[in-house]
């Protein structure tokens, strides 16, 4: 289960994310706010879900 | 869990790429020697600057719904927008789950959670249909056409070309867990498995953006339901 620990935690991350995401669209109309908050789950997916850091790494990075 | 180790069916062909060369073995291509990591980082620069040029895509797409819409939005059903979401993060985790366990040779754990990602993606993509497009009357009927009006043409355009990307995503999962049953990957050399994953997690990111534009910002006006 180690190998998919950190997977379930950034699941987990996003999830309250986007609860909050959903309660913040509710009370406020805030277009810079709701990107702001799509552009942090997007970092999240891209560095741990896609594995960007692979790109400049010294060997094949598995 | 315990590993395990042996590919679906039978161990990995030499006429694959690379398959039959060791990792620091090099090949001959055009007389340019490379390494099999040399060429993988080159398969994964390439699949970045093709995502990069998908964002100038849909990009685009986004500009041209602020530009037409503003600060307002079409009534759409925030539930089915927040159901569909769900389902396609979960699917991201479950692609997460078959590249983590291809890198550990875990090929019945790839396999289980490869066909979950293509049916959370067969999910959301026939959720946006029925629901969001309404292509299916005799279940839902939809109240947006792409020919309406400006909310009904950026969301058909919006939400089609990302079930384009959809579909492309779980024909492309089921090539690679076909590949995989027949012993084409190996956890030291599996790029199309890591291709196709990444790929799809991209396809995650850009509803992460399409979503809260589409659903969450601006104040709900006509022209939809």
């Amino acid at each position: 289960m180690g190998h998919y620990r950190t997977g379930i935690i950034i699941a987990l991350v996003l999830a309250v994310i986007t609860v909050v995401e959903f309660w913040i669209a509710l009370t406020t109309h805030s277009v810079v706010f709701l990107m702001l908050i799509a552009a942090l789950k997007a970092i999240l997916v891209i560095w741990f879900f896609m594995h960007v850091k692979r790109l400049w790494a010294a060997e094949g990075g598995h | 869990m315990a590993a395990v180790t042996t590919p679906l069916s039978k161990p990995a062909h030499a006429d694959t790429d690379y398959a039959h060369v060791a990792h620091d073995e090099h090949v001959a291509h055009g007389g340019h020697v490379e390494t099999y990591a040399e060429r993988l980082r080159l398969n994964r620069m390439g699949m970045w600057l093709f995502f990069i040029s998908e964002a100038f895509l849909f990009g685009a797409l986004l500009a041209a719904r602020f530009y037409l819409w503003g600060d307002t939005r079409p009534h759409l059903d925030q539930m089915v927008g927040l159901i569909v979401t769900t389902v396609l993060l979960l699917s991201s985790i479950s692609m997460y789950t078959a590249d983590t366990a291809a890198e550990h040779g875990q090929w019945r754990v790839f396999s289980i959670a490869c066909w979950a990602t293509m049916i959370l993606g067969l999910v959301f993509l026939f959720g946006v249909m029925i629901f969001e497009w309404g292509l299916f009357p005799g279940i839902y009927k939809g109240h947006l056409t792409p020919w309406g009006d400006k909310y009904g043409a950026v969301v058909f355009a919006m939400t089609g070309m990302h079930a384009l990307h959809v579909i492309s995503g779980v024909v492309l999962i089921f090539i690679m867990w076909r590949l995989a049953r027949r012993g084409k990957f190996t956890p030291e050399r599996h790029w199309g498995i890591e291709a196709a994953a990444i790929y799809w997690h991209y396809v995650d990111v850009v509803w992460i953006f399409f979503y809260p534009a589409l659903y969450l910002i601006g104040v709900a006006a006509g022209g939809g339901h």
